[in-house]
């Protein structure tokens, strides 16, 4: 019971702060910044959403992702009062004269409660500001959600929520208001990363062990961001405890997690570190197979608190997948992310972010059988700085500027043996140089508006090269109107440039707004518009993205992807409760299509594959969720649409698909996620998700023919049909034993069943001749059925 | 690279994954014409052998049992020189030449296909190939090490593009794949043959034929469609067009392709 009266508190306080007076500015009386940040005593972690309140005004504020608040008050006496759920309250008199720091150290009162206010502030809607299509999951949510064989997944808890989704079971990489899985801009701290996707796509790489939040932009999205159109999903690190060693981790069916944390200099410097490794290789052996399949991944933070206006933290990850079958077969791919963040202080009111990165992945083939060594992958530096003004509580700006320099290597190839027939041939390194400044200022304009907007300006600088292929009036594809296929042109002639030469120079102007109206204390209305660019091109042209594509850089064949989106929506929080509504239109210039037969794997000239077409896609997305209680979880419902179409270039062409409109492999009509927790006791608390949704669009062939002892399908309009609808149930119970109390270490074990009623999804249907009959057949796979699961996670 | 296939299999592999047979709704498009045309000079120890064949189909519906015969068109060659060779109906949707064809080098030769009024045409030359030198085993292959790997080896000629269709025949199933040179010119190189049912006592027969860069280009989107895995890793299912354009209506295009390779066998006894 108490929980709920102080999230009613919190509430109302967060009402108050919109009605207040003090807003309008009405009074000539001179202004002070009181600023400050609130750490929590044993971690030292800054708190997050701790309610500041200012007792004689009625008056308020909270904490952000770093523990830090600022309000503007005039000057006089005053009593605040920091709160937070679960922490003891503190009360400080104060008397504001000049601008002043208050630091504020809160104890926890009561064990588990303060991850539910964390979750309080982040997760729920924020009516009254105007950032949209934003969907915020800390670890702590992410852990209750029920997951396959216990594996608890960053990306899979994100597909519950509306705007996004995958192709299905299994499958890498996710798709976001019907954009491709290669326009998701995904941050782990500031490092960029190119692949999410463990084991092929059955796990993503995120240890959530080690994850502090994640949050997913897929309409609105700030200035800030940029270089990818569909989304941009930010992924924080956890930071290290400051006060004192710390571990926590997991025990589960395919992985097992440690994450270790604490301080190298008490108050001021910590570190964590978090590994994650699936084991079932190690039992290999014993059936008698010298074969190995394992994943492992390694989270780093180093974070410093120089002193009081600067903070300093490193972040490191480094993931790899492994496959070998014996003396004929080895494939091991990964990301490498490392990261420096510097945040200076420069005054009360202004903050700046240095940030370097370098980021890297890499894939690698050794098919001994065949003889050769394949080596691909892409590796980019770069640096950004910007600024945080805040010029009063209702104005604030934010400016900086970025840049990357990209090395795309789309692979290198070497015999494996003095015995093998292959020739070492290294494709064409690519090279490019990305820049953008931007600025974007969050305005309350009134008592009921506000806007968040600005400008982002790129421009991608594709650099000199070796070997650049020319064709006859530019053209590297010709259509064979004979025949009525696409053909290779043959080059004319190779040109090779200086490195520090420019080969292609694009530039785009990229504005963003969103503008919130707020209806009343509890409902408003936000609505956005969002143009963004794509320089660089995840090359792949099957349904969910391969470990073993490659980026390309636009350049003299391959113009940017550029994307417009209106957003509009509706979001209305209820006591306890949230509830959103958002519709969308986007639209996707200069897709990248790929003719029949196109051959993508070691391919120096992609361009003579390539075809550009545009895609489109609008929906509805409804959330209801409940943040408080015993009972927690949301309802997501989405209607929507996702197509693409590729035409000829003139109209003798026939394009892809005859230039017709066809579905996107992930376009679902309907789909419903249902998740819930309940705390039935301080013991017990369970989970269960349902999801429902339309089967994935599927090209069915209409015919089939033979030929040289070929039977060949026959195929119509391309994902012209459907499999059968997809839906599952999952459930968990999380066992916390009464034996936890007053000891460090803390244990719980999950049992999960994934699928409880063994529902026979398809994941895909498959034509082709039955190996006994020859016969015609359609095979439908499904790739899990009722999966039960136990996970021990302890804490120490 | 055909690759898919290998990294499909090792994740498969690893989880519960399940098949079933099902039946979905399929639509059937209307019948269109579908032309095998084949002729092969093959290299024996001491001379050469010929054979030519047109095999003429209609398209079927996906679950048919077969595919419908086309009995009554009429099928002719004619080289650069003027020679026309006509072709008998046989059986089954084949017909062969009423005289063999004796295929020379750099010589054109055009197919003519009448059908239903409709007159069917492309011109062709011959490929050549390289011979099959010898066949290696392998017991210990595949993900469980015990599965029977032959690798049939030859010799790819040194500075020229080469293309290869090749086709590993046996009792216990077929394998086919389109091959070019690009990563192996002017070396000793091999063709794969596996199966998991492979046994001592099978006979594989190798054949190693030469085609151009465009049947290249057609057998490998063909070959692409009829065995890459479904799910997500398919390539997007295409309409693969040949080399044979209807000169009467050209938007009735018919399927199959017309090729003239010069072929090496080789065939195996599994050990």
């Amino acid at each position: 019971m108490r929980l709920n009266k102080s999230v009613i508190r919190i509430f109302l306080s967060l009402f108050c702060f919109w009605s207040s007076p003090f807003l309008f500015g009405q009074n000539e009386q001179e202004k002070f910044v009181l600023s400050g940040s609130v750490v929590e005593k044993f971690t030292g972690e800054p708190l997050l959403g701790v309610n500041i309140l200012i007792l004689s005004q009625e008056n308020g504020t909270f904490t952000n992702e770093k523990g830090v608040f600022s309000i503007e008050l005039q000057k006089g006496p005053y009593q605040v009062r920091f709160s937070a759920l679960g922490y003891g309250t503190v009360q400080k008199e104060i008397f504001l004269e000049r601008n002043m720091t208050l630091n504020i150290v809160l104890e926890r009162t009561a064990e588990n409660l303060e991850k539910v206010v964390i979750e309080e502030n982040v997760e729920r809607q924020k009516i009254d500001e105007p950032q949209m299509s934003v969907s915020t999951l800390t670890s702590e949510t992410i852990k209750q959600v029920p997951a396959v064989l216990g594996e608890v997944d960053v990306i899979k808890s994100l597909l519950l929520l509306p705007e996004i989704t995958n192709t299905g079971e299994g499958s890498s990489g996710f798709n976001v208001r019907g954009g491709s899985a290669g326009q998701n801009l995904v941050l782990l701290d500031d490092a960029r990363l190119y692949s999410v996707s463990h084991l092929f796509g059955f796990f993503s790489i995120f240890n959530p062990e080690a994850v502090e939040s994640v949050k997913l932009y897929s309409g609105g999205i700030p200035p800030r961001f940029g270089g990818r159109i569909s989304s941009v999903l930010k992924i924080d690190q956890k930071e290290g405890n400051k006060e004192e060693f710390k571990g926590s981790g997991g025990i589960g069916v395919v992985s097992s997690r440690l994450l270790l944390e604490g301080p190298i200099i008490e108050d001021k410097m910590s570190f964590l570190v978090a590994g994650r490794s699936s084991y079932a290789h190690l039992f290999l052996p014993l059936f008698g197979l010298d074969n190995t399949a394992y994943f492992y991944d390694v989270n780093t933070k180093l974070s410093y608190e120089l002193d009081e206006n600067n903070n300093l933290s490193f972040s490191g990850y480094f993931g790899r997948d492994v496959f070998e079958i014996e003396g004929s077969f080895r494939n091991d791919f990964g990301n490498t992310a490392l990261s420096v963040h510097w945040e200076h202080e420069y005054s009360e009111n202004l903050v700046g972010n240095f940030s370097a990165a370098y980021s890297r992945y890499d894939y690698g083939l050794d098919l001994a059988f065949v003889g050769f060594v394949f080596d691909s992958g892409i590796e980019d530096f770069s640096l950004k700085y910007d600024f945080q003004k805040e010029f009063s509580n209702d104005f604030a700006i934010r400016y900086g500027l970025g840049t990357i320099y990209y090395q795309f290597n789309p692979g290198k190839i070497e015999p494996s043996s003095d015995s093998s027939g292959i020739n070492p041939q290294k494709l064409t390194d690519k090279y490019a140089l990305e820049g953008a400044v931007f600025a974007e200022a969050n305005w309350d304009i009134n008592e009921n508006i506000s806007v968040l907007g600005g400008l982002r300006f790129s421009a991608f600088n594709r650099l000199g090269q070796d070997y650049l292929n020319t064709y006859e009036n530019g053209n590297p594809i010709i259509f064979n109107e004979n025949l009525g296929i696409y053909q290779k042109a043959e080059p004319t002639g190779q040109i090779t440039y200086d490195r520090s030469e420019s080969i292609s120079l694009f530039s785009t102007l990229e504005p963003r707004i969103s503008l919130a109206y707020q209806l009343n204390s509890k409902s408003s209305i936000k609505i956005g518009y969002q143009r963004m660019a794509q320089y660089t091109h995840l090359i792949s042209n099957t349904s969910a993205p391969t470990p073993f594509d490659v980026y390309a850089p636009s350049g003299k064949y391959i113009e940017p992807q550029l994307s417009d989106q209106i957003s509009l929506g509706y979001f209305r929080n209820f006591e306890g409760f949230s509830f959103s509504a958002e519709t969308y239109y986007k639209n996707t210039q200069n897709l990248l299509d790929y003719i029949p037969g196109a051959d993508l794997i070691a391919n120096n000239a992609i361009e003579q594959v390539l075809l550009s077409g545009e895609a489109r896609s609008y929906g509805l997305e409804l959330l209801f969720r409940k943040t408080t209680g015993n009972l927690q979880g949301w309802i997501s419902y989405t209607l929507s649409k996702s197509e693409q179409r590729t035409p000829g270039r003139n109209p003798a062409e026939p394009g892809i698909n005859n230039g017709e409109w066809y579905n996107s492999p992930w376009d679902k009509t309907h789909d419903i996620s249902v998740t819930g927790t309940y705390r039935l006791s301080d013991k017990w608390t369970f989970g269960a998700n349902f999801i429902f949704q339309t089967g994935q669009p599927a090209t069915f062939p209409n015919g089939q023919y033979e030929l040289g002892g070929l039977v060949v399908p026959v195929f119509g309009a391309r994902n012209s049909s459907r499999l059968t609808a997809y839906h599952r149930l999952d459930i968990s119970a999380t066992l916390t034993p009464n034996r936890n109390e007053g000891r460090s270490w803390q244990g719980e074990w999950v049992f999960g069943i994934y699928n409880v009623y063994n529902r026979m999804n398809a994941a895909s249907i498959s034509f082709g001749q039955n190996e006994d009959t020859f016969e015609n057949e359609a095979l439908k796979l499904s790739i899990f059925g009722i999966i039960p699961s136990v996970t021990y996670n302890f804490n120490f | 690279m055909k690759i898919f296939k290998y990294l499909l299999l090792v994740s498969i592999l690893l989880f519960t994954s399940c098949e079933e047979v099902v039946m979905p709704d399929l639509e059937t498009t209307e019948p269109r014409l579908v032309i095998e045309a084949v002729m092969e000079k093959e290299i024996f120890d001491n001379g050469f052998g010929y054979r030519s064949y047109v095999r003429l189909t209609l398209t079927a519906p996906y679950f048919a049992n077969q595919v419908p015969v086309v009995e009554n068109a009429t099928v002719s060659v004619t080289d650069e020189n003027g020679q026309v060779y006509e072709f008998l109906y046989d059986e089954n949707g084949y017909y062969y030449p009423a005289n063999p064809i004796i295929i020379e080098n750099n010589l054109e030769y055009t197919l003519k296909i009448v059908y239903e009024n409709q007159v069917y045409t492309t011109v062709q030359n011959l490929a050549e190939t390289v011979p099959l030198l010898y066949v290696e085993q392998n017991n210990d292959g595949g993900f469980s090490n015990d599965v029977i790997e032959l690798k049939a080896f030859f010799e790819d000629p040194l500075g020229e593009e080469n293309y290869y269709l090749y086709a590993g025949l046996s009792q216990k199933g077929n394998l086919f794949d389109a091959i070019n040179d690009e990563f192996f010119d002017g070396n000793q190189i091999f063709v794969f043959f596996s199966l998991d049912e492979l046994e001592a006592g099978d006979e594989v027969l190798f054949r190693l034929m030469g085609i151009d860069r465009e049947a290249y280009n057609y057998y490998f989107s063909l070959l692409l469609q009829t065995e890459a895995p479904a799910g997500p890793f398919e390539t997007q299912p295409a309409t693969i067009r040949g080399n044979i354009v209807n000169q009467d209506q050209p938007e009735n295009f018919p399927f199959g392709y017309f090729r003239i390779s010069e072929v090496s066998v080789l065939s195996y006894t599994v050990e």
